[in-house]
């Protein structure tokens, strides 16, 4: 055992002063015992370097298993969201001409409907179809009359480093109503 | 989904509308402020809540007029201190084994290769296990590339200390590991 052998990790570290730097230096040139050590303490230093990253890498990888199901299950959301918009969209003109013909045919609340039906019962079923579903609404509708929100996150300040696959980007667009609901969700690539 | 975007999207703003010093820091620190906290032992997304609010903090204490000097160890010591307060997940702590689902080297590596590298995080990892709290938290933040005097700052222990510490840390796992 020698003396200088105590202050070779903080010598590694750079966290001696100039004159016991010097100092070890000199006595790293003469002895092989010491340039081993200091080998093995720099080499497990790596290691532990190295195990931290895979840590690191490993729990965020755990991360986005755990998120994946939960985008998927957006993803397949909005797309369902989209489809029946579209279905809505072609099949609304067949469905609406029906109703107002069967609205004056039976005679059973004819009173009822009579005082209403006569013109404002078209306006009437319009209303109603963006009441229930709320978020069908479309943005530029409801845009003039409520404040929307735009918030970007960049996707590194989302996912822990590596989470995110280089190159891979999706834009999620929220469209959040003044009372913090939100209104429309969007994924897009 | 809209309430853990919301509140993670606001700080951040806030961050971006922010000094240019913090936005510096920001890019600068963040991903070893994150390395440190998970392998202390918190998830992911804890350790993304704890250095957003630590950014925050030090938004403040710039605003405020607090002092300059050392703002790293500032940083680290307020995080730090934040993944205490997470009592729960911080005692699940870096001896957590995660050796199973470890991609441990290069996927270009011979499968004698990977053997040899598992192996030898294996055996590190079981030595890490062995060693004291503080000085895995010791070792932890000189990974993260703090000086000394800024281990110190952040465990509040003397400079001295924190090299015998880290000393005794790399002794004993270049012992346990044989490397």
């Amino acid at each position: 055992m020698c003396d200088a052998q105590v202050k070779l990790i903080a010598w590694l570290d750079r966290e001696l002063s100039p004159e016991e730097a010097a100092e070890v230096d000199r006595h790293l040139r003469g002895c092989q015992e010491c340039r081993g050590r200091l080998t093995s303490y720099k080499q497990v230093s790596e290691t532990f370097d190295a195990y931290c990253d895979m840590t690191v890498a490993t729990k965020a990888r755990r991360l986005v298993s755990h998120w994946v199901p939960v985008l998927a299950s957006a993803v397949v959301a909005a797309i369902a969201m989209i489809l029946v918009l579209q279905l809505r969209r072609v099949g609304s003109p067949p469905v609406l001409t029906p109703t107002v013909a069967v609205t004056s045919v039976p005679a059973i609340s004819v009173p009822v409907l009579k005082s209403d039906a006569a013109e404002p019962a078209p306006r009437k079923m319009i209303r109603r179809r963006h009441a229930v579903p709320p978020v069908r609404e479309r943005g530029v509708k409801w845009q003039p009359t409520e404040t929307a929100v735009q918030i970007a996150i960049p996707a590194e300040a989302m996912f822990p480093p590596g989470a995110m696959p280089e190159g891979m980007n999706f834009i999620a667009e929220l469209s959040i109503a003044p009372d913090g609901s939100v209104q429309q969700v969007r994924l897009r690539q | 989904m809209s309430d853990d975007s919301v509140p993670l999207a606001l700080p951040l703003l806030r961050l971006a509308a922010g000094s240019s010093e913090v936005t510096t820091l920001y890019r600068e620190l963040r991903k070893p402020l994150l390395r440190y906290l998970v392998c202390l032992g918190l998830s992911s997304d804890e350790a993304q809540d704890v250095v957003q609010d630590a950014f925050l903090s030090l938004q403040r204490h710039l605003a405020s007029e607090g002092e300059r000097e050392n703002i790293r160890a500032w940083l680290f010591r307020v995080a730090h201190n934040q993944a205490r307060n997470r009592q729960t997940s911080y005692h699940r702590r870096f001896s957590e084994p995660l050796d199973g689902e470890m991609d441990f080297v290069a996927d270009d590596a011979t499968p004698e290769q990977r053997v040899l590298e598992k192996e030898k995080f294996r055996r590190l990892a079981a030595a890490v296990r062995l060693l004291t709290e503080s000085e895995r938290e010791c070792l932890l933040l000189r990974a993260g590339g703090l000086r000394y005097r800024e281990i110190g700052e952040v465990l509040g222990m003397a400079v001295s200390t924190v090299g015998d510490t880290v000393e005794r840390a790399i002794k004993k796992l270049a012992e346990k590991c044989n490397v």
